[in-house]
């Protein structure tokens, strides 16, 4: 088959012919390229060629139109939808959103505080009024646990007890999985 | 063009500036359209689903680019989207695969009604699909680089290659007898 690709010298001159036919040439360059051309018979050749296929191409690839209903057609569809919501709308619908999202946050977060805070006080002055307490009835608390075997079945209930409140009051502050609190 | 249109579009007035886009891109979305998918109707439907998609998302249209790029964006996201609907497809993108060269002897022995125009749009069709849609749509755009460039979303140097490679294949193929060597 045919490879209609310029070689040898004039291989340099394909796309300037094509740029010269299509008129993107600059004036000077373009004197230059038609000088060849009026010299070498191939780039003529070669040329006439390229100009034909265009002519042919130009001729008879098909050039449809929209359709004279095209527009009655659009209006049909766009009627059907209404107007679009502008841009501004809705920003200042997701700014809203996002407000009364951080409103509830806030308060949450407040109402958490209050309740820790309180719930911290308590606990601060029960130690406190417990220690007082302890203080005042002996010197040497450690008596109160009794001796031997004893003593230890008391520490392990103080600290068990110690324990559990320890849990009750994470799972306060922070809600517990599967009891449906929140979190 | 475009001023008053991005005049209206920066007012809020989308449905003013949208009367404009409408005149101003209908012709060019429709050839843009009719390049990528070769038939006169499919094209139509493509430019309305264009011009809704348009309609729809013109509230945010930021200006960042160029409002002819985006819906020519637009436009060939609705013809690729088409294009994938429809199955079986040939793709021609590699001139060696066995479709294109089926496509080419079908070229060679096909019958024609009107055989010199019926054989050059054969031979079109038989070339890459990138180099079909830049030669239809620079004949359908007065042959303008620039408006095949922007439409297509390329670099104009590499659309005037591609046309260029375009062309010379389809010399190759409507002169196999001729010769030009040194």
């Amino acid at each position: 088959m045919n490879d209609p690709t310029l070689i040898g010298p004039c291989a340099d001159y394909e796309h300037e012919l094509v740029e010269l036919h299509d008129g993107e040439l600059p004036p000077e360059h373009a004197r230059i390229v038609r000088l060849h051309v009026a010299q070498c018979a191939r780039c003529r050749a070669w040329a006439e060629q390229f100009a034909a296929l265009d002519a042919t191409l130009a001729a008879e690839l098909p050039q449809p139109a929209l359709s004279p209903a095209f527009d009655a057609r659009l209006r049909e569809r766009l009627s059907a939808l209404g107007v679009p919501a502008a841009r501004g709308e809705l920003r200042s619908r997701i700014e809203l959103e996002h407000d009364s999202l951080i409103e509830s946050l806030r308060k949450v977060t407040w109402r958490r505080g209050l309740l820790g805070a309180v719930g911290s006080a308590a606990a601060t002055l029960g130690v406190l009024a417990a220690a007082k307490g302890l203080l005042a009835r002996s010197t040497d608390w450690t008596s109160l646990l009794g001796d031997g075997p004893e003593r230890w079945v008391a520490m392990g209930t103080l600290g068990a007890t110690i324990a559990v409140a320890a849990l009750a009051w994470s799972a306060m502050r922070r809600g517990v999985l599967g009891l449906g609190w929140p979190r | 063009m475009d001023a008053g249109i991005e005049d209206h579009l920066a007012a809020g007035r989308h449905a003013r500036a949208f009367d404009l886009v409408v005149p101003a891109y209908k012709d060019r979305v429709f050839r843009l359209a009719y390049s990528i998918l070769k038939e006169r109707a499919a094209a139509e439907d493509a430019t309305q689903e264009t011009l809704v998609r348009v309609w729809k998302a013109l509230p945010g249209f930021d200006g960042r680019a160029q409002l002819g790029t985006w819906i020519y964006a637009i436009t060939r996201n609705t013809c690729l989207m088409e294009l994938r609907r429809r199955r079986p497809m040939v793709s021609f993108d590699d001139p060696d695969s066995t479709e294109a060269q089926h496509a080419a002897a079908s070229i060679a022995s096909g019958p024609a009604a009107d055989p010199e125009r019926d054989n050059l749009l054969r031979l079109v069709d038989a070339l890459p699909r990138n180099q079909q849609e830049a030669v239809r749509l620079f004949y359908l755009e007065d042959r303008s680089y620039e408006a095949v460039a922007e439409q297509l979303g390329m670099p104009l140097g590499t659309v005037k290659n591609l046309l260029h490679r375009a062309r010379k294949r389809l010399m190759e193929l409507a002169r196999p007898d001729e010769v030009i060597a040194a």
